[in-house]
This record gives structure tokens, C-alpha cells and sequence, in this order.
């Protein structure tokens, strides 16, 4: 009994974990594939944008996908396996742990939105310039650190909300309308447009999207930045609300509650 | 009589249940209302405003296959972990009834999106809700939800399977949005697609709601949205069959 | 003669696949053949440690495991072809927290599994009422069960377990944490079931209330049963024999091995009390067995040592210690 009651934990581990190959493709390449394919063939209906706009717009956008359920599930597992007590009485630094843990869903993100743009690319016959591509390659590295950070403000939030998947449902759907990969940004309105303009992707999209159609570095530089700044913003965001909420999870004795 | 019953309450008490739950209130009520805003914006953007309608009626017929996936593959899910799924299976009913209720109750939640969408429409962008056939509109959108909730019985019995539902139900949310035309014409996607398009109920009760909004024969294509359901349904009911007796020999009802 | 529940050489085994670069299959003979018959109206223990194949046992016989080998039989009905002539006879409770929906009240639970058990419609409202009755949640019904304690959860799976009177019911573990004022509770409910003719079939790992409650019971260790018999006849299998108890701090763990060993000694064990450790040794009733043992454990503190009669715990440890030393 006990080595089936072993088996069942891994198996359900497993489920959140998503490290099971089948489970990875499902989930995180072949879904924000089919959304691209989705947008490209809306753009191409509605002459809203051309393939470079979305293909390129949502392979960066894949990135948050890995990063928003990443960061929430980080905390979301200890708390449904019941080690979020633990890692909370650990005497190394909490920031640094759960900092720590951005960086797997970061390189995570940058991989799966290079598969994505390479194979959505070549499905619908998109011609990228060889010289693009280190940019490319540097807008989506911008992009998947700040979204990791991203995430991890979000999973921050799930130590003072039981509820965290509400949050990065969400966010994922809000993100799709905002960050102007998909509605252009200049047909949003203002105050859409400026939640817009505060999450990541959006900056890396529109460096990325220029890169991708022939612009040097100089070109891309300002949204490069204001990416790259946006991340750390949010880096000091998701300390600032672990401090807060661990110190009340402890009063509250919220922790464990599922 | 009797098993209509039972269908009914089965079907209020998943209602219930879900109407509970924050994470499924907040997916279901809020997801669909950025879909539609999606829609409309980029509709806008297209210097379409004739179809804005149509874009809205699109926008709220994806937030019926998103609650019927989620729902299908979801609601069983969490049935596994609470420990409910056994004692489903023990009621001493043909499959298909125990899981039809949940199916159906699904295809309910997602009627919630496209009200939610027609009326988000109407308040916030304007949107005329001039019909072509406004009586021929509510009863192809309650037949499509039907439809679908009964075509979400085939789904289950994939879920009830298969641990690894989650990967395969984010999987399938966009390339049904795409294959039934939902949002774009078909005519839009490359010819390979039509085939698949066809055998798929969502297509036919997408375009139901297209012809009944924006003119055009409503009937034969609910009419094939029922009939593939129904085929759907037995084949559903035939594949629970074989999955409860999969599942009962690989032990994956539990998991704790 | 006629029986509640016939089983013929069941076995599971569970296959588990890890890896996936290299998949490798493991598997586990959880129930490696088990035989039993349970008369109508018999209270059957199936008493055994963590991971002796007890729940396995139970969901081959409430259908919702598949043997892997052997047949068996609820009120004549084969579990595995005739599913749902057997599940409209048998109630299933196991013990924990889990297998109701916790957003909704009570009565929503029963309402629920009233309809989908096949209650008659007119008959539910009465019946749920009885079952509040008897578990003693009335007054509580309206309740969410997300905010019940334990215990009550536990009755409620109960009541559940109990809406369409099943002939068969399956406790599985049903005394799993809840305190001991709601287990006697719990006893005395179970004790009234099987006045009233219902079969029950009880798993559980505390002795008392396997002595307590069962007409027979079933040791069952390793996936087989290990004895069987009423729990006078399994406390006969420690008699004979003496039991000395022994409080030590510091037991090496060698030790046993050489306590097993002494002339006259037939078992000895050691289990942690917190602080202290019991070593307990059953020995032949006329063996004085003492002297040796203390000189065994010459060295480690020894606090207070008693000599008593063998219990049906006793028995019981002596059991699963053979079966153990077997499979070792």
C-alpha cells in the first residue's frame, strides 16, 4: 500500500509538474502553436496585420505562457503538497529561493518561444533574414526574464489568495487582448492601452517584430530597454510581495489552507 | 421519465457546484468577456463594423467550446483528486448517465458566455442585435449548447483515461475555434481542413448561429449539429463503457 | 449455504512505468491471492499493517479494481461481469477526507448520490432524513462540507454509503483519524448495521476494534491472508505463551536478532513509545525466559519490565511477525 500510495504521489506530481515530455508538448508547444496559427490566419482574413505581425508577436507571447503558469505553479504546488511550510521555515533567504526558481521557467519560456517561432515560421512560410535572428533571439531572452518575474509576482499573489490559477487564467486571456501582439496597440483604448504598456511582452513584441522585419539594434534598443526595465520592476515587485505576504501568511496561518 | 430526472438534478447539482468554485467562476466569467472584447477590437480594426455582430456571436460560440473542454476535462480531473470519481463509478448506472449530467451542465456554463458576449456587445460597443432570424437565434444557441454538451461525453471518456487530460485540453481550445469557423470563414484555412471541419458538430452550430444572425437557412445546419452530436453521444457512451473497464484494470480512477 | 461474499484466489498486481527515455515497468503484488467467504449478516474484519493489500482486496471486491487473477462473488454476482447488479447491492466508505464535494452542503451530497444510487424519488426525502438521524448530523445538513471536521465528514460518507440499503458495505479503514469519542460513536453505528442484517465487510488497523466489533476476522500481511477465524480462536494462537514487556532506552538494533534466538523465546519485537522504547517477548508459558533477555540487554537503561497473558494484539504481532520473517 504504501509504495502504491508512493506511486500515486509521483504520478500526481507529475500532472503539475509538467515535465512529462507528452505533457510539455501538449501544453506548452502545441497550444501558443495553434494560437499563432489562430491569429496568423485572423490577420490574414481581416488584413488587420501581416504574417510578421502575429507570427512574431505571439511566438513572443508563448514565452509568457511558460512563465505566468510557472511562477503561479511554483507556489501553487508547495502549497497543494504541503511543503510550502517548509520551504517557508528554511533559513536560506526566501527571496533568493523563490527568485531562484524564475530562472528554470525563464530559460523554459526563451526555449519554447524559439521552437514556436521557428516551426510556426516554416508552417506558414514566413521568411526571416538570417542577420535578425541574434536579435530575435535577444528580444525573446529580454522578454522570457521579465515575464519570469512576471509569473513570480503572480505566484507571489498566491500566498495571500487561495485561488492562484483564477490569476494566471487570467492573466493569460488579458494578455492575449493587451499586450498588442494580436489587436494592434494604437486601436486600443487609452486606459487599456496603458495596462497594456505595464506588462512584459509588449515592448518585446514590437523590438522583436522590427528586428524580425530588418531593424538594427539601435532601432530596437528603446523597447529592448523599457522590456529589460519592466522585468526588473517586476523582480523587485515579487520580493517586495513575498516579504509582505510570507510575514502575513504567518499571522494569518494561511499557508497550508489549500 | 425517470432517467430525465436524473439528468436534470445531476445536472443543477454540477451547476451548483461549479457556480462554487472561484477558479471556474472567474475563468468562466471573466475569459470569455476578453474574448469578446478581443473580437471587437480586432473587427474594428478591420474597418468591419457590419460584422461586429457576427464577431460577437463568434467570440461567444469559442467561450461555449472552452467551457465544454474545460469542463469535459476539467471537472473530471478534479473528480480524481477530490476522490469523487470512485464513487461515481460505483453508482449502478450505465456510464454515460453519470457523466452526462457534468457534460451537459458544462455546455450550460458556456450559454453564460455567449449571453455574456452578445450583452457585453450591446452595452459597451453599441452593437445593434438586429437578427436576421431572431427567433430562430435562441433556439439554434440552445440546441448548440445541447449539442455540444453531449458531444462533451466523448471528450470525458478520452479525460477519464488519460492522467494527462490538462496537456490535451489546452491543446484542442484553438485549433476548434479555427477548424469550425467560429471567428473566420473556413474558406479562409487551407482545403485539407474542410473534411475535419465537416465531421465537427461545432462547425455546424457555429454557422447555425451565423445564419441566424446574419441571414441564411438556420435548420439544416442545427439539424447537423444535433445529428453529429447524437452520433457523438453513442460513440461517447460505447467508449465509457470500455474506458471504466480500462480504467478499473489500470487502476487510474484514484490517485491517492 | 448462501454467501454475502465469496473470493477465490484474487490477485492484483499493480504495473507502473517510470522514465520515459528508458521506460522501465515495476510492478507490485499488492493481493497475491486471497480467498474468503462472508456470510449474510456477517461483521467481517480484514485487520492488517500499512500496505498489506487491504484496500486492494476491497476494490476488487467493490468492482472498482479488476483482479488480476481469481473471481469473486457479492450476493452471487461476479464483480468483474456483473458490475451493476453488484454495485446496486453494496455501499462503499473508506476513511479520510476526501470523495465528497466539498462545496456544497450535506444534503446537497445526498440529495446528489440519492439520485445517481437509484433511490426511488419518493422515497429520498425520508431516507436522507433517516440517514442524517442515525449519523447525527441533523441540524448540520444545510452545511458546506468544505467546513466539517473529520468525524463528521466521516458519517457523512456513511449516511452516503447507506442511502440505497445495501445488502454488502464496505468500510474500508472507516476509523482513520477521527478521535476517539467519534470512533466509539462510529463502533456503536457499525455494531447496529450488522443487527440489522447488513453484511459489513470492515478493514482497519486498530486491534480493539476488530475485537470489539467482527464475528470473524481475516490477518491479512504480504498480500495474503495470514489467519482467520473469530477473535477468541486467533487469541488461542498466543496461548501457552507469556509475554514479557521490557522499557529500554537505547535498544541496539542487533539485539532482537539475539532475543529471538534465547531458548523458549517465539517472538520479540520493539516499538517506540516516544521517549522509551517496549521491547515485547512472547515466550513459552513455561519458559522463565527473564534472566536471559535482561542479560541480552546488558547495557542499555532499562526501565520497568511486566509479565503478562498474551492479548489478541499479541496474537496479532506474533502473525505478522511470522508472515514477515517469511517473505524476508
Amino acid at each position: 500500500m504504501r509504495l502504491l500510495g508512493l506511486g500515486s504521489v509521483i504520478a500526481y506530481r507529475a500532472l503539475f509538474n509538467w515535465t512529462t515530455p507528452i505533457v510539455f508538448v501538449g501544453s506548452l508547444l502545441i497550444g501558443p502553436l495553434f494560437q499563432l496559427i489562430f491569429f496568423a490566419y485572423v490577420g490574414r482574413e481581416l488584413a488587420v496585420g501581416d504574417d510578421r505581425f502575429y507570427i512574431v508577436g505571439n511566438a513572443v507571447l508563448s514565452v509568457a505562457w511558460t512563465c505566468v503558469f510557472g511562477g503561479t505553479m511554483a507556489i501553487g504546488n508547495e502549497r497543494r503538497f504541503g511543503t510550502l511550510g517548509h520551504v517557508l521555515l528554511s533559513p536560506r533567504s526566501r527571496t533568493l529561493i523563490f527568485l531562484g526558481r524564475a530562472t528554470p521557467y525563464a530559460a523554459n519560456g526563451l526555449l519554447v518561444a524559439a521552437v514556436i517561432l521557428t516551426v510556426g515560421a516554416l508552417l506558414l512560410g514566413l521568411h526571416i533574414p538570417a542577420s535578425a535572428i541574434p536579435l530575435l533571439a535577444l528580444c525573446l531572452a529580454v522578454s522570457a526574464v521579465a515575464c519570469a518575474f512576471f509569473g513570480l509576482t503572480l505566484g507571489a499573489l498566491g500566498l495571500r489568495f487561495r485561488d492562484i490559477w483564477v490569476i494566471s487564467n487570467v492573466t493569460t486571456a488579458l494578455m492575449v487582448l493587451l499586450t498588442g501582439v494580436n489587436v494592434p496597440f494604437d486601436q486600443l483604448p487609452w486606459f487599456l492601452r496603458a495596462i497594456g504598456a505595464a506588462l512584459p511582452v509588449t515592448h518585446a513584441a514590437a523590438a522583436a517584430r522590427d528586428a524580425a522585419g530588418g531593424a538594427g539594434l539601435t532601432g530596437i534598443a528603446p523597447n529592448l530597454l523599457t522590456e529589460a526595465g519592466i522585468g526588473v520592476a517586476y523582480a523587485v515587485l515579487a520580493a517586495v510581495l513575498l516579504r509582505i505576504f510570507e510575514a502575513e501568511s504567518r499571522r494569518r496561518a494561511s499557508l497550508d489552507t489549500l | 421519465m425517470k432517467t430525465l430526472r436524473m439528468l436534470l438534478m445531476g445536472m443543477l447539482f454540477h451547476l451548483k457546484h461549479s457556480s462554487r468554485s472561484p477558479f471556474e467562476i472567474g475563468s468562466f466569467v471573466v475569459v470569455p468577456i476578453v474574448q469578446a472584447t478581443l473580437a471587437v477590437y480586432l473587427f474594428r480594426a478591420a474597418a468591419e463594423p457590419q460584422k461586429l455582430l457576427q464577431a460577437a456571436v463568434g467570440a461567444g460560440m469559442m467561450g461555449v467550446w472552452s467551457s465544454v473542454l474545460f469542463g469535459a476535462g476539467g471537472a473530471i480531473q478534479m473528480q480524481r483528486w477530490q476522490g469523487t470519481l470512485e464513487m461515481l463509478m460505483l453508482a449502478p448506472r450505465r456510464p454515460v448517465m453519470v457523466f452526462l449530467p457534468i457534460t451537459l451542465a458544462n455546455g450550460a456554463m458556456g450559454s453564460y458566455a455567449l449571453l455574456a458576449t452578445l450583452a457585453w456587445g450591446r452595452v459597451l460597443y453599441g452593437i445593434e442585435l438586429d437578427f436576421a432570424h431572431p427567433f430562430a437565434f435562441p433556439v439554434a444557441a440552445l440546441v448548440t449548447v445541447l449539442s455540444l454538451g453531449a458531444f462533451g461525453i466523448l471528450l470525458a471518456s478520452l479525460f477519464i483515461l488519460v492522467r494527462h487530460a490538462n496537456a490535451f485540453m489546452n491543446a484542442l481550445e484553438y485549433p476548434i475555434w479555427l477548424l469550425s469557423g467560429m471567428l473566420l470563414p473556413i474558406a479562409s484555412l487551407p482545403a485539407w481542413t474542410g473534411p475535419i471541419a465537416a465531421a465537427l458538430p461545432t462547425t455546424w452550430g457555429a454557422r447555425a448561429l451565423r445564419e441566424a444572425t446574419a441571414g441564411g437557412a438556420v435548420w439544416p445546419s442545427l439539424g447537423l449539429c444535433a445529428v453529429i452530436s447524437a452520433v457523438c453521444l453513442g460513440l461517447g457512451a460505447l467508449a465509457l463503457v470500455h474506458v471504466e473497464r480500462k480504467a478499473r484494470a489500470a487502476a487510474t480512477l484514484a490517485l491517492a | 449455504m448462501d454467501y454475502a461474499i465469496e473470493a477465490e484466489g484474487l490477485r492484483r498486481t499493480y504495473r507502473s512505468r517510470t522514465g520515459w527515455l528508458r521506460p522501465r515497468t515495476t510492478e507490485v503484488h499488492a493481493v497475491r491471492g486471497v480467498d474468503l467467504t462472508v456470510g449474510r449478516g456477517e461483521l467481517f474484519g480484514l485487520l492488517g499493517p500499512n500496505g498489506a493489500g487491504k484496500t486492494t482486496t476491497i476494490k476488487m471486491l467493490n468492482t472498482l479494481l479488476i483482479p488480476s487473477a481469481g473471481t469473486a462473488r457479492i450476493c452471487g454476482f461476479d464483480v468483474v461481469k456483473q458490475t451493476r447488479e453488484v454495485r446496486r447491492r453494496i455501499g462503499y466508505v473508506f476513511g479520510g477526507d476526501r470523495g465528497l464535494y466539498e462545496r456544497l452542503t450535506a444534503l446537497d451530497n445526498l440529495r446528489y448520490f440519492a439520485e445517481l444510487y437509484g433511490v426511488p424519488a419518493r422515497d429520498q426525502k425520508r431516507r436522507i432524513a433517516e440517514l442524517l438521524e442515525l449519523v447525527k448530523l441533523t441540524g448540520r445538513e444545510n452545511e458546506r462540507v468544505e467546513g466539517y471536521s473529520r468525524g463528521m465528514r466521516q458519517r457523512l460518507h456513511i449516511a452516503r454509503g447507506l442511502l440505497h440499503e445495501p445488502e454488502v458495505i464496505f468500510l474500508d479503514e472507516p476509523s482513520i483519524g477521527v478521535d476517539p469519542v467519534a470512533a466509539r460513536d462510529l463502533r456503536a453505528t457499525v455494531a447496529n448495521l450488522a443487527a440489522t442484517g447488513t453484511t459489513v465487510l470492515l478493514t482497519t488497523h486498530y486491534m480493539a476494534e476488530a475485537d470489539e466489533l467482527c464475528d470473524r476476522i481475516a490477518v491479512i500481511s504480504e498480500g495474503e491472508i495470514q489467519a482467520l477465524g473469530t477473535p477468541a480462536e486467533l487469541r488461542h494462537r498466543a496461548d501457552g505463551r507469556r509475554v514479557l514487556e521490557i522499557e529500554a532506552y537505547g535498544v541496539p538494533t542487533d539485539a532482537l536478532e539475539d532475543l529471538q534466538k534465547l531458548p523458549g523465546v517465539r517472538e520479540a519485537a520493539v516499538e517506540e513509545r516516544g521517549q522509551v522504547q517496549v521491547v515485547t517477548v512472547q515466550s513459552d508459558a513455561d519458559a522463565d525466559v527473564q534472566a536471559d533477555v535482561l542479560r541480552r540487554l546488558n547495557g542499555v537503561r532499562i526501565g520497568r519490565v511486566t509479565s503478562r497473558e498474551p492479548t489478541l494484539e499479541d496474537a496479532y504481532v506474533a502473525i505478522i511477525a511470522a508472515a514477515s520473517r517469511v517473505a524476508a
